[in-house]
């Protein structure tokens, strides 16, 4: 099953910087993709497409086989309730406890408490921080609190985790830590998308690799390595 | 489902807010306070004035009094003739003998009754007007170009110009009122305005993390729609506690004084029309509203969904 679609997907923004030129790729359910290329290349744009933060300028965007293009805007949340997404920082909201930041994001799209008490330690327990709930972010090492974003992003099993450099921040002994976790969330299902520029991270995990270069993709390779 | 009417989400993030930002809340709870304090002072006045007016109105009249000897056929003619001018409400004819009735009767007791011999007072027509303002130009159709009075009629009384300045004054006093409570009302709506701005910049984060995870458009909106909500219904309480003690303490004694010397009974706070409760009300109903209002303004700026 396609999970993810780009269709002679352009986008061209305000200012005539064109960031992705006439895209075509098709990414399957259970997948891990590594989007790599050098800043400015176009990651970024692709996976604000993927939760329609930004709209394309031309072509069409498929997920889960559902046109996301013509999308009313009422319906966005509904998108972003299937795909979880983390970032080089973070995102974390400095006066809620890890628990809290986890259960905010449960509690704004409607799910009744007795729902988040049940499924914020279990997704604590995943990513591994149980045992430090009631910290605060700022208590924590950066590759803890991108633990946290994870689980946020994780906590309401979407289909899909988006990822945009989530180890641009952190040393290449946490990175590894972290990419074993977004291996292990892939593994029990959910298509992964991660957008970086490190080398090494990409050359040990052998999986697939699409290559963009000026807006344009370069490179589509099922195990594949930074560079070839 | 529970999406939009969580009481936590809404009342807290309210109450949080007005505690981050006191002074900019405090502001714009006292504006419009004030605002519509002075929109009800203005509402009872104007109300009452109004009546007052009225009232006057209702009095206004012109007396023409008749010669003695004029005759049948003449008397006749100008009542018709009266009749027939479209600013005219009603025409009565008060005959020598009515006149002296009235006149016995108003100084009933007196000794001046006692020194009239005969019957001294004219015939006369009562002319009630549709619109008081013309009195002057009816009362001069009884006059010819020398000044004197025309065939038949002695001399014709009216209340004279001070009727028009009344009304002038009045309605000059109306519009710069209206002007002033405009101006604050406008100062009132930048007000909240700028404190939901305020609010929606210090939650800034959270407000990216609800999108992000998909909360709805209106889940991130309430919050900010109560809270100037909440900030013109608070103004508007207070301004109705602060009217309600002004009522309480001297519009009544004014109104009661109209009442006793002027028998005018639909008053705003007296009268029977429970104008004062629908003043109330509107005020409530008014600051709730412009809280709203303001707030989605400030909203469609700062927040895009
Ligand atoms: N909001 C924007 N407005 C204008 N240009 C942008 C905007 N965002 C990104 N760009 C430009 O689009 C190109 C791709 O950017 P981006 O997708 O962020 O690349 P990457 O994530 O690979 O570094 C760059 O040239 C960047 O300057
Ligand atoms: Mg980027």
């Amino acid at each position: 099953m396609n999970m993810i679609e780009f269709r002679n997907v352009s986008k061209i923004y305000e200012n005539d910087t064109a960031a992705l030129k006439d895209i075509n790729l098709v990414i399957k359910k259970g997948e891990f993709v590594f989007l790599v290329g050098p800043s400015g290349s176009g990651k970024s744009t692709f996976i604000k497409l993927l939760i329609k933060e930004i709209s394309a300028t031309s072509g069409t965007i498929f997920i889960a086989g559902r046109n996301v293009c013509n999308l009313k805007s009422s319906r966005i949340p509904q998108l972003r309730r299937n795909i979880g997404c983390i970032f080089q920082d973070y995102k974390l909201l400095s006066d809620r406890t890890v628990f809290e930041n986890i259960a905010f994001a449960l509690e704004v799209i409607g799910k009744p408490n007795y729902i988040i008490k049940a499924q914020v330690p279990q997704v604590l327990k995943l990513v591994g921080l149980y045992n430090r709930m009631d910290s605060y972010p700022h208590q924590l090492s950066g590759g803890e609190q991108q633990r946290v974003c994870i689980a946020r992003a994780f906590a309401n099993r979407p289909p899909i985790l988006l990822a945009d450099e989530p180890t641009g921040n952190l040393d290449p002994a946490t990175s590894e830590g972290i990419m074993k976790l977004l291996s292990r969330i892939n593994i029990i299902g959910t298509t992964v998308v991660m957008a970086t520029h490190e080398r090494s991270i990409v050359n040990a995990m052998r999986k697939r690799v699409v290559e963009l270069e000026q807006g344009l993709i370069i490179r589509d390779q099922k195990r594949g390595v930074y560079g070839s | 489902m529970s999406l939009i009417f969580r009481p936590k989400h809404i009342f807290g993030e309210t109450f949080l807010s007005l505690k981050r930002n006191f002074l900019m809340g405090f502001t714009a709870i006292t504006t419009v306070a004030i605002t519509l304090f002075i929109v009800g002072v203005f509402s009872i006045i104007v109300y009452d004035v109004q009546g007052v007016l009225n009232s006057i109105e209702g009095q206004v009249e012109i007396a023409v009094y008749l010669k003695d000897n004029i005759s049948n056929d003449l008397k006749g003619y100008l009542e018709n003739e009266i009749k027939g001018w479209s600013e005219v409400d009603s025409v009565t004819y008060v005959s020598k003998d009515q006149a002296l009735e009235k006149f016995k009767t108003q100084n009933e007791g007196s000794d001046i009754l006692k020194e009239i011999q005969g019957n001294p007072l004219p015939a006369s027509f009562e002319i009630r007007l549709k619109d008081p303002q013309k009195v002057e130009q009816i009362a001069l159709r009884f006059v010819d170009k020398d000044g004197k009075s025309i065939d038949g009629v002695d001399e014709v009384i009216y209340g004279k110009s001070y009727i028009r300045n009344l009304f002038s004054i009045t309605a000059v006093t109306g519009t710069i009122t209206l002007l002033i409570i405009i101006i604050l009302l406008l100062a009132t709506m930048v007000l909240i305005y700028n404190t939901i701005r305020l609010s929606i910049y210090a939650r800034r984060k959270e407000i990216e993390v609800m999108k992000l995870v998909g909360a709805t458009n209106w889940y991130v909106r309430t919050p900010f729609l109560f809270e100037g909500f909440f900030e013109g219904f608070m103004g508007a309480g207070i301004a109705v506690l602060l009217l309600y003690f002004l009522n309480k303490f001297l519009f009544i004694k004014g109104e009661t004084a109209i009442a006793e010397t002027m028998h005018i009974k639909n008053l705003a706070i007296l009268g029977s029309n429970n104008i004062i409760l629908i003043a109330y009300f509107g005020i409530i109903v008014i600051g709730g509203l412009i809280g709203i209002f303001s707030s989605g303004i400030a909203l469609r700026r700062y927040l895009k969904v």
